[in-house]
């Protein structure tokens, strides 16, 4: 019963933290000074059916909030505005239902632009952390059973001279490396590839992705490594290590049942805050390998001023990021027979 | 989280003493110095910039485009960039913005940061469940995607990016200054402080700050590095400042003008370079730190253990005697002579834990071991089991199990001896089962190690035979060791011990974590199992009430020898050491209401400052002068009684 009420906090408190960076989204679009909506409007490009049709259509002409301009948002009684007429109703609206807006650069509905690309975030993002995590852990493990050894602090400088990378960096000299050596220097897929059968494209599509997920996976896995070997030293040294060695263990069973389960479980934790940092990553590699995910529609958007692709890819990377940080903790709760209630 | 070593020490030595210290400390942690030189280094380019570039700051040198890109030469060291201009000299103005914005941004985060851990922590509450909350959410949501929205949204100024970064930065120092304001919070001085009506305000100056710089100023450095990369991602972005040519900034302009096509890998490479250098210079220094202010001990259970020093036994081994309660033709089945145990470190002389130490263990017989804190019997118990930490190691002496001597086994012979012919119980503390798995699989495990053919149905009914042997019903052994209670902890603790039928049981203070009626009720366990399952027994202890009642032997030890060893009826009616006799004292007779309880006064030597004579010469009220000059050798008072005192040899058997 505990646990259930527990699972529902952390799920309760998950859809708090979206609702706050939805609020969060909207201001910063809509009250910082370079609000896209009013700016898309003095575009001397657009023609006046098409200003009035974005008028309408995102509601500019209404109130942003309710009294907005008393700022005093809760004051329903002597605003004569309906509160679910402002602009901030409006956008929430729109986004239940699929609407994240046009597209500045391309026209296209950003909500579609997004969609296509979130998965290929994901493929990337996905094989980089498994990679960066099998990695530092095996690293981790090593590390610490062998601390205080030259292969501990061998391996403490690479994690450490690795951490300390900038990604972007990485990733740039990777792709000058490998552009030299026959690689591709950017992209997801080689032009012409999509008429190809299934293998030779998942094929062109792993050579493109080589570059950036080790890129991926050098940078992160140092991190792991560090967090591996420290949780791992902090469990040797617990009793229960000792009490499995008086059984008559030898020093193999002990980590295998006793040292690597429980070594885990802060790994699982140091992920899960993670998430937000990976994110980071991602912006920078897929815009240094031109790789077509959220983070390079983030970074070309910047460029182009796409304020609608740069604000529906924010929010996007934010919900997904809270998704998966929601999915660590519950899988936190699982494997941690202690975890009760908050 | 542990708390830091600097933590314990009172906040009133001078800053200047403080500083010598920790200096002399640092500065043999290779690792700190490396990053300290590297900072040096450029910070020194930082400021002298001016006087160590070749050129002026943004020099343009030749308007045409045969300028561009020019790879290193004698004139350009480093080569030129997209627009012509020197690269080295760009890199060394470059460290300037770089290391200015990480600074300052820095500064912001640890300053919002440390405010809101200090309030969220000291506070409690509803302030600090607020300002928690409302960190997860900060720090739950990415930080670099917010930060190019916001830098985007708004002017890409170097003084607005020092700031965005610096009011996102602040999420992890909260956290960690948050938890040791808890920590301190707690401590003595703060509630005396709070009892005698200190302001909240002083108190956090005088008492907590202090306390939580170090871990600040650790976590400090790590921001540090943390905004300069930021800040150059940002300007890799194109979100940098354009009037601020920063490192990131070179990048991009290099990145995004064709460096990567004409091969001008100066241009990505040197400033590239510079962030690294920067950030790992910070990260080794920040680590240096935090091993000096937060040392520790890098030690586990697994660590390969000391080499066993074998000698031949010197001294005569002891002649065993009979003991009142015991018949005594029952056999020896534990015994030791002349172990000596010493904790061996890199930097100091070995500290001598133990030395000289022997004793027997006949069948069914429970030797209680007693002695205070860090007197060496926790050591000894450890090393009969050959389970000493990893500075542990057995210079002297052996341990005879039976026909087999126990110091000369390899690891694997040791690992069939464990449980199965010597098991123990150790102190109840919360993690001396592994909170992750059910207690009957910890049982059965044992079980299962020394004897692979019992399995599932046989397997679950002998666990629940144990269990039921001490009292606990059997369908807790699906349960974790948190769903126990102390005392049922520590009985399921002894059911595991005795899993194997080995021939002793070693119990290292089984019910000092315990409530008295508790302890009863396991004191009373042991002892009806010892007479069931003709058990030996070594009980360690520092409750002589419990020794009387149980033991049949007694081995007094004191700063790591023995200061007495006999008959348990010997012990408390005809001590000879000035040390037992003190002991005694100490403790309540109930048939003598009104006598006055004595306390030894001092405390008890450490070991890597031994008195060069008697150990206990320093507190005895009978020494003389030959006590601080020469260590007593273990007499023999008679056939069941041994004492290490001067005053005993007149009267010691030959």
């Amino acid at each position: 019963m505990k646990r259930w009420r527990y699972l529902l906090g952390k799920i309760g408190w998950a859809v708090f933290t979206v609702l706050f960076v939805l609020v969060l989204n909207f201001f910063l679009f809509r009250v910082l000074p370079g609000d896209p909506a009013r700016a898309g409007i003095h575009d001397p490009r657009l023609k006046k059916e098409a200003i009035e049709a974005i008028r309408v259509r995102f509601g500019l002409d209404k109130p942003v909030i309710n009294c907005f301009e008393s700022l005093n948002p809760v004051k329903f009684g002597s605003c004569a505005v309906n509160p679910l007429d402002t602009q901030f109703f409006i956008y929430v609206k729109n986004l239940l239902q699929g609407e994240m807006g046009i597209s500045y650069h391309t026209n296209r509905p950003v909500a579609n632009i997004l969609a296509e690309r979130l998965w290929n975030t994901i493929l990337l993002i996905g094989a980089g952390q498994l990679l960066a995590i099998f990695i530092g852990v095996i690293f981790g493990v090593f590390a610490a059973w062998k601390a205080r050894t030259s292969i501990d602090y061998g391996a403490l400088i690479v994690s450490l001279l690795a951490w300390s990378l900038p990604t972007f960096w990485l990733g740039i000299i990777l792709l000058f490396w490998g552009s030299n050596h026959g690689l591709p220097i950017g992209g997801m897929q080689t032009p012409g590839m999509s008429s190809q059968p299934f293998f030779a494209r998942a094929g062109d599509v792993l050579s493109h992705m080589l570059l950036p997920t080790l890129t991926y996976t050098i940078v992160y896995m140092g991190e792991y490594m560090l967090i591996m070997r420290s949780s791992l030293l902090d469990v040797l040294s617990e009793d229960y290590v000792l009490t499995a060695k008086a059984k008559g263990l030898n020093t193999f069973q002990v980590l295998k049942d006793h040292a690597l389960k429980n070594a885990m479980l802060p790994l699982v934790t140091v992920i899960a805050i993670n998430l937000g940092f990976t994110m980071a990553g991602a912006v920078q590699i897929e815009s240094v390998f031109s790789w077509p995910g959220l983070g390079g529609a983030i970074y070309e958007a910047v460029n182009r001023r796409d304020f609608p692709v740069l604000q529906g890819a924010f929010l996007l990377i934010a919900v997904a990021v809270i998704v998966a940080n929601l999915i660590a903790e519950l899988t936190y709760a699982y494997l941690d027979p202690r975890v009760q209630s908050e | 989280m542990t708390e830091s070593a600097l933590v314990s020490a009172p906040a009133t030595p001078s800053i200047a003493t403080r500083f010598a210290d920790f200096w002399r400390v640092f500065r043999r942690n290779k690792m700190g110095i490396v990053g300290f030189v590297m900072l040096l280094v450029i910070v020194f380019v930082a400021v002298f910039a001016h006087v160590i570039a070749p050129y002026g700051p943004s020099a343009q040198h030749g308007v045409g485009t045969s300028d561009i890109y020019n790879p290193p030469s004698a004139a350009h060291w480093f080569g030129t960039d997209d627009a012509g201009q020197d690269v080295f000299t760009n890199f060394v103005y470059g460290a300037r913005v770089s290391l200015i914005v990480g600074f300052f941004a820095a500064f912001i985060s640890v300053f919002i940061g440390g405010l809101i851990g200090i309030v969220a922590g000291y506070y409690g509450g509803r302030v600090e469940n607020v300002l928690m909350r409302f960190n997860d959410i900060m720090l739950v949501i990415p930080d670099l995607p917010l930060m190019v929205v916001i830098v985007a949204l708004t002017k890409p100024s170097l003084f607005n990016i020092i700031f965005v970064i610096g009011l996102l930065g602040w999420t992890t120092t909260s956290r960690i200054v948050r938890s040791q304001t808890l920590a301190v919070k707690s401590r003595k001085f703060v509630l005396r402080a709070r009892a005698i009506g200190a302001g909240n305000r002083h108190i956090i100056r005088r008492h907590i700050l202090p306390l939580v710089m170090p871990i600040l100023v650790v976590n400090a450095v790590l921001v540090v590095s943390a905004a300069i990369l930021d800040e150059s991602v940002l300007s890799f972005l194109g979100l940098g400042d354009p009037t601020a040519l920063s490192w990131g900034q070179m990048l991009n302009y290099a990145f995004g003008r064709g460096a990567m096509s004409t091969g001008a890998w100066w241009a990505l490479i040197v400033p590239g370079f510079g962030i690294v250098w920067v950030v790992l210079g910070l990260t080794l220094f920040g680590h240096g730190l935090e091993q000096v202010l937060n040392p520790r001990l890098e030690t586990h259970h697994l660590m390969r253990a000391q080499p066993t020093v074998r000698h031949e036994a010197t001294g005569k081994p002891l002649r065993p005697g009979p003991r009142t309660r015991l018949p005594s033709e029952a056999p020896i089945v534990l015994q030791a002579n002349d172990l000596s145990i010493s904790y061996v470190s890199d930097d100091r002389p070995p500290a001598r834990a133990v030395e000289n130490v022997s004793f027997y263990l006949r069948e069914g017989e429970l030797m209680g071991l007693v002695g205070e804190s860090g007197c060496g019997k926790t050591t000894l118990a450890l090393s009969l089991l050959r389970l000493l930490p990893a500075a542990g190691q057995v210079v002297n002496g052996e341990i005879w199990f039976g026909d087999t001597e126990l110091t000369g086994l390899t690891d694997e012979e040791m690992e069939q001896v464990r449980w199965k012919g010597i098991s123990m119980v150790f102190q109840g503390a919360m993690n001396a089962l592994n909170p992750v798995r059910t207690v009957g699989d910890q049982i059965a495990e044992a079980i299962v190690k020394h004897d692979p053919t019992m399995k599932d149905a046989a397997l679950e009914a002998r666990v629940s035979e144990l269990l039921d042997l001490v009292g606990i019903s059997p369908e807790h052994n699906r349960h974790f060791p948190h769903q126990y209670s102390g005392g049922m902890r520590q009985r399921a603790m002894i059911a595991m011990a005795l899993a194997c039928n080995p021939k002793v049981i070693v119990a290292d203070e089984p019910t000092t974590a315990l409530d008295v009626m508790i302890q009863a009720q396991v004191l009373e366990l042991l002892d009806s199992l010892r007479r069931k399952l003709g058990l030996s027994i070594i009980f360690v202890t520092h409750d002589l009430g419990v020794v009387a009642e149980m033991c049949d032997s007694v081995l007094v030890m004191y700063g790591g020898v023995t200061a007495e060893y006999a008959d348990v009826d010997t012990i408390y009616n005809a001590a000879r050491h000035p040390y037992t006799q003190e002991l005694l004292k100490a403790f309540p007779d109930l048939t003598h209401p009104e006598r006055r309880l004595v306390s030894i006064p001092g405390h008890p030597p450490k070991l890597d400052q031994l008195p060069p004579g008697c150990r206990f010469a320093p507190r005895c009220p009978l020494a003389f002068e030959r006590c601080l000059v020469e260590q007593p050798a273990i007499h023999q008072l008679s056939d069941w009684h041994y004492a290490s005192c001067h005053l005993a040899e007149e009267t010691k058997q030959p």
